[in-house]
């Protein structure tokens, strides 16, 4: 049987590194079991709540950028998001759950972020 | 009899030589059109995820590429009986013939790159603003600190992403002239610089080959993984399709077992 | 070899992986629900057996870390 594929580098280490860093820790599906449903519910609900602070974030930094924010509204965005990742922490802490967990590939979206 | 399927080929004739898939059962086609869809026959349970099977799996769609053009089908699809797959068939012939002409003679090569990305996103909070700019506790309130550190770090990340920008592109240019199409996914994390994957005709192989030593020669502070010849993997594209079937009786069976045992809220103890 | 998908230290089998486990033609759905170690696949889909119990050793279980009861 014919067999193509090569697979070459100097550095497998590395890249297997890389590449198991990269992948989406999303589960493939939501394990029922009474026990494991809620942390399985609670990693698929924060890893999207972290994407979307991750992403008003970086909007809010956006428009500091512009310099479309006044003074005041610079305060209040900030007291805004110090809360929403104070609020994020406790929650991981509460499921368990570590930031590599919540690891969302966007792909081609990635520049999103 | 369940049948382990592999992937559908340009051509509606059996195959020749001997091919084994998995359980090392012989492997052949099942024509459809002038098409066929290349399979072969489980008798036992549902293969186990092993390296072993995922190799047999994929030594068997790597043999059809030398003879054919094949649209590799996903790891443990398996049907219930050679009736069901013609129906498939039916639904999405006109979608694979598709694939099929547009992949004639084409295949897939994968590139990773490293660069230093740590290293690289230091120096650069080093030089951010001549490196003195450390925000002290007369900056005002707690809100506005914060702020300003999430800023400096947007700035910083701003500019490491418009290295890597900068990056790819240099050797995206070489890679692209010998490619018909091509996905880039760009720092997927921190120092995985560049994970793509290129479509590349068959004659245009070794140019493609060339451009990439090429580069890895030029910017030999970087790491490199190359990876083919695949078959398309990442550039067959299928329509969703509503499925004009029964619900199944699986999920019939689903829907009992969930009511009864309702799970929504269930009571642990 | 066992549960070999979460720790592979084969670079050449993580990029057969990253292709054979949902590149390609993928006829079935994604959503799978698994209810009480017995997989269920709901799809509209009569045709497709495709039992994924062994897809559980795809990527391991996610949930390394024993579950903290919310106080």
């Amino acid at each position: 049987m014919i067999v193509n594929r090569v697979v070459e580098t100097d550095f497998p280490e590395e890249f297997i590194e890389e590449i198991e860093k990269s992948q989406d820790s999303l589960p493939r599906k939501i394990d029922a079991n009474p026990g494991n449903v809620e942390k399985g519910l609670a990693k698929l609900v924060l890893t999207l709540i972290e994407l979307i602070r991750k992403l008003l974030e970086k909007q809010a930094m956006r428009r500091v950028e512009a310099g479309s924010l006044s003074e005041e509204e610079i305060e209040r965005v900030g007291e805004t998001l110090m809360k929403l990742e104070n609020k994020m922490k406790e929650l991981k802490e509460i499921f368990g759950l570590k930031d590599e967990e919540l690891n969302l590939n966007l792909g081609p979206l990635g520049d999103l972020l | 009899m369940k049948i382990y399927v592999y992937g559908i080929i340009d051509s509606n004739k059996q195959v020749n030589e001997p091919v084994y898939g998995l359980e090392k059962a012989r492997v052949y086609n099942i024509p459809f059109r002038d098409v066929g869809v290349v399979a072969s026959d489980l008798a036992g349970p549902m293969p186990d995820v092993t390296e072993d099977s995922i190799l047999a799996h994929e030594d068997v769609v790597e043999s059809l590429m030398e003879n054919f053009t094949v649209l590799p089908v996903k790891f443990l699809t398996v049907f219930d009986g050679k009736e069901n797959i013609l129906s498939v068939m039916e639904n999405y012939y006109s979608d694979f013939k598709d694939n099929l002409n547009r992949l004639r003679n084409k295949v897939e090569f994968g590139i990773k790159v490293i660069w230093p990305g740590d290293k690289i996103k230091e120096h650069l909070i080093k030089t951010h603003k001549g490196g003195a700019q450390k925000v002290t506790a007369s900056d005002g309130s707690p809100k506005k600190r914060f702020m300003k550190e999430k800023f400096e770090k947007y700035k910083i990340d701003k500019k490491f992403r418009e290295k890597a920008s900068k990056c790819i592109n240099a050797m995206d240019v070489f890679f692209s002239k010998f490619a018909a199409q091509k996905k880039l996914e760009k720092l997927k994390t921190e120092n995985l610089l560049l994970s793509a994957v290129y479509l590349v005709e068959r004659d245009k192989q070794s140019d493609f080959r060339e451009a990439f030593e090429h580069i890895r020669t030029a910017r030999d502070d970087f790491r490199y993984l190359f990876s083919g010849p695949w078959p398309p993997y990442n550039f067959v594209i299928l329509p969703r399709k509503s499925h004009p079937f029964k619900i199944s009786e699986q999920a019939a069976m689903f829907d009992k077992v969930f009511h009864e045992r309702n799970l929504v809220g269930a009571d642990k103890t | 070899m066992d549960n070999v998908l979460t720790k592979s230290k084969d670079v050449t089998l993580l990029e057969v992986l990253d292709r054979v486990l949902d590149k390609g033609v993928v006829i079935s759905g994604d959503m799978v629900i698994s209810v009480a170690d017995v997989d269920l696949i709901y799809l509209g889909l009569k045709v497709l057996l495709s039992s994924v119990e062994t897809m559980e050793q795809l990527r391991g279980s996610p949930f390394a870390s024993p579950m903290q009861e919310p106080t």
